[in-house]
């Protein structure tokens, strides 16, 4: 080992133990924040926005920073001595967000944290789509917002089941079917499907086995056709099923009315091609869903790939319109192969 | 020169029926065309335009069908008598009748069948119709309705497999009414004449002179 290997090696130890230290330090004082905020008697002294909920903050990046990254200047006699430490703004880190969400519809409306409380706040992709919604419906109730659609939007209840708003109200690209796993809660016999919780599915694998073994049945790290059809056909005796919901990769913060969504064909006119990367979303024990990705073109099987899912026009089965195409060639095959004889025998019929 | 008689073969209700029948099918059919290759064929202008004249001709032939159902059920009460083939259609009639079709047409025969009002088809048409009016049409109107009310009847959906399943079957049954579309229109041309058929489902009145 010659002296340059040697001191990349040392630089590289020293970096790996810094960033681990950090961390352990971040750790640590994390730790002693949480040790008041991450219990609910705090909501007691000082109302339910003191709380923190240590596992779901955990899984935020803002957990890596650490408190004191945003709330500067805790004294040493905090809480005693009354002084309330201030909060960082979140454009102080995310500008860019900030700006481009300043520059929206939305912008005058809400503030960050309206939308995004940065002790639970989650990466785009390890929210579902239900999630999303769910954040929307706090202030757009949920009936209202069918009903204002229904007057443009035919099968309005079923789009607003199957997007994400963001979907449509944002300049969010690069657009997926994530399917993830329902369930009526409770078992109940005639309760709506909701999209299952990891405790749920955590139930019906053995113990210690992850849950993502309900769908990859070989553990590969993604899924086959034939394993999403295995998976629906024995959902279907569990009362559980796989719902698509048509969510973007790349998620931005221009929330608008953009006028090609009015469009239906910006959806059910993009073709087979466009619909062919799909991923199951499985939830996580701190609320947070990780994704497994699917066999490409899997939407578009013709029964069991995804039963429950469909978008006309875009997700047709190739299979299916070729029996099609067979039957009316069939119904042709009529007029003219008889009528070839009809005008070859003609003759005879004028005798008579 | 023996005169033409003519008989009464299509009641009015019945052909109101089958050209509005008629009509919505088709647009069924090329907006159905739409709805499914919508990158290839724009007809409507717009693919909710489309959706929405789908929905609506949807409507009008499940309507049109309960009447035609409920008009040979209880109003002519004829519906078994010329739709369902008898014991001696099922043991002659179907061989004789595609025999016919087949073969002696060919050789310049008479059809072996002759129409009344009261046995308006032969034994094929009787068959093939009872499929159409009494399996493919329920079954068409059936998968559309739920395709059109996926949230709401999302249990029912379930029930018949899934929205892949009724979609798929939608689709093949439209396929199939658009071949019989074909065989249809051409058997409509074997009367006497070229149009000899078309007329009584115009006026109602069929020429019995001369009858294939």
């Amino acid at each position: 080992m010659n002296m340059q290997t040697c001191r990349l090696m040392s630089y590289l130890i020293m970096l790996v133990l810094s960033v681990v230290s950090v961390a352990a330090a971040t750790g640590a004082e994390n730790g002693k924040c949480l040790s008041c905020h991450g219990s609910k008697d705090i909501v007691g002294k000082g109302g339910e926005r003191l709380y923190v909920d240590e596992a779901k903050f955990a899984a935020t990046t803002h957990a890596m920073i650490g408190c004191t990254s945003c709330h500067e200047g805790v004294t040493p006699g905090h809480p005693q001595d009354g002084f309330r430490p201030p909060k960082a703004r979140c454009k102080e880190c995310h500008s860019a967000i900030q700006s481009e969400y300043a520059q929206s519809l939305h912008g005058s409306k809400a503030a960050c944290n309206d939308c995004h409380n940065p002790h639970t706040v989650k990466k785009p992709l390890s929210v579902s789509g239900d999630d999303i919604n769910a954040q929307c419906a706090k202030c757009h109730g949920t009936q209202k917002i069918i009903t204002s659609h229904a007057k443009w939007l035919p099968q309005a209840d079923l789009h607003m089941d199957a997007i994400p708003c963001i979907t449509c109200h944002t300049g969010s690209k690069n657009y997926v079917i994530t399917l993830y796993i329902q369930d009526r809660p409770e078992k109940k016999k005639h309760a709506d499907f909701k999209v299952a919780t990891y405790e749920e599915l955590a139930r019906l694998v053995p113990a210690g086995k992850d849950i993502k073994s309900l769908v990859d049945k070989n553990g590969d790290g993604s899924i086959s056709l034939q394993e999403l059809r295995k998976f629906n056909i024995e959902a279907r005796r569990k009362d559980m099923r796989l719902w698509g919901m048509m969510t973007p990769e790349v998620v931005t913060h221009s929330y608008q009315i953009l006028d090609n969504r009015w469009d239906c064909s910006f959806c059910h006119a993009a073709g087979p091609k466009t619909m062919q990367t799909s991923y199951v979303a499985f939830p996580d024990q701190n609320g947070t869903y990780s994704r497994v990705a699917v066999e490409k073109g899997a939407v578009l099987d013709l029964l069991y790939g995804t039963p429950d899912f469909y978008m006309m026009g875009s997700t047709r089965s190739t299979p299916l319109n070729i029996v099609g195409a067979l039957i009316l060639a069939g119904g042709l095959m009529v007029p003219i192969g008889h009528g070839t004889f009809r005008f070859l025998t003609r003759k005879n019929r004028k005798e008579h | 020169m023996k005169p033409t008689e003519y008989i009464y073969l299509t009641p009015m209700p019945v052909r109101i029926w089958h050209w509005l029948n008629a009509l919505g099918i088709v647009t069924l059919c090329i907006t159905g065309l739409q709805i499914r290759f919508p990158e290839y064929v724009n007809i409507f202008g717009t693919y909710k335009a489309a959706i929405r004249l789908h929905n609506t001709a949807g409507i009008v032939v499940s309507i049109s069908y309960f009447l035609w159902l409920f008009y040979y059920m209880f109003v002519t009460r004829s519906l078994a008598k010329l739709y369902v083939p008898n014991l001696e259609d099922i043991k002659r009639g179907f061989l004789r009748q595609a025999l016919f079709y087949c073969f002696y047409y060919f050789k310049g025969s008479p059809n072996p069948h002759h129409e009344t009002p009261d046995n308006k088809f032969n034994p094929l048409q009787k068959a093939g119709y009872l499929v159409i009016m009494l399996v493919l049409l329920p079954l068409v109107i059936f998968t559309g309705i739920l395709i059109m009310n996926v949230a709401p009847l999302r249990e029912l959906i379930l029930v018949a497999g899934g929205i892949k399943m009724l979609v798929s079957a939608h689709y093949l049954i439209a396929c199939s009414f658009l071949a019989f579309l074909f065989v249809h229109v051409y058997l409509a041309t074997m009367g006497h004449t070229p149009f000899a058929h078309f007329k009584p489902m115009w006026t109602g009145w069929e020429e019995s002179e001369g009858h294939h």
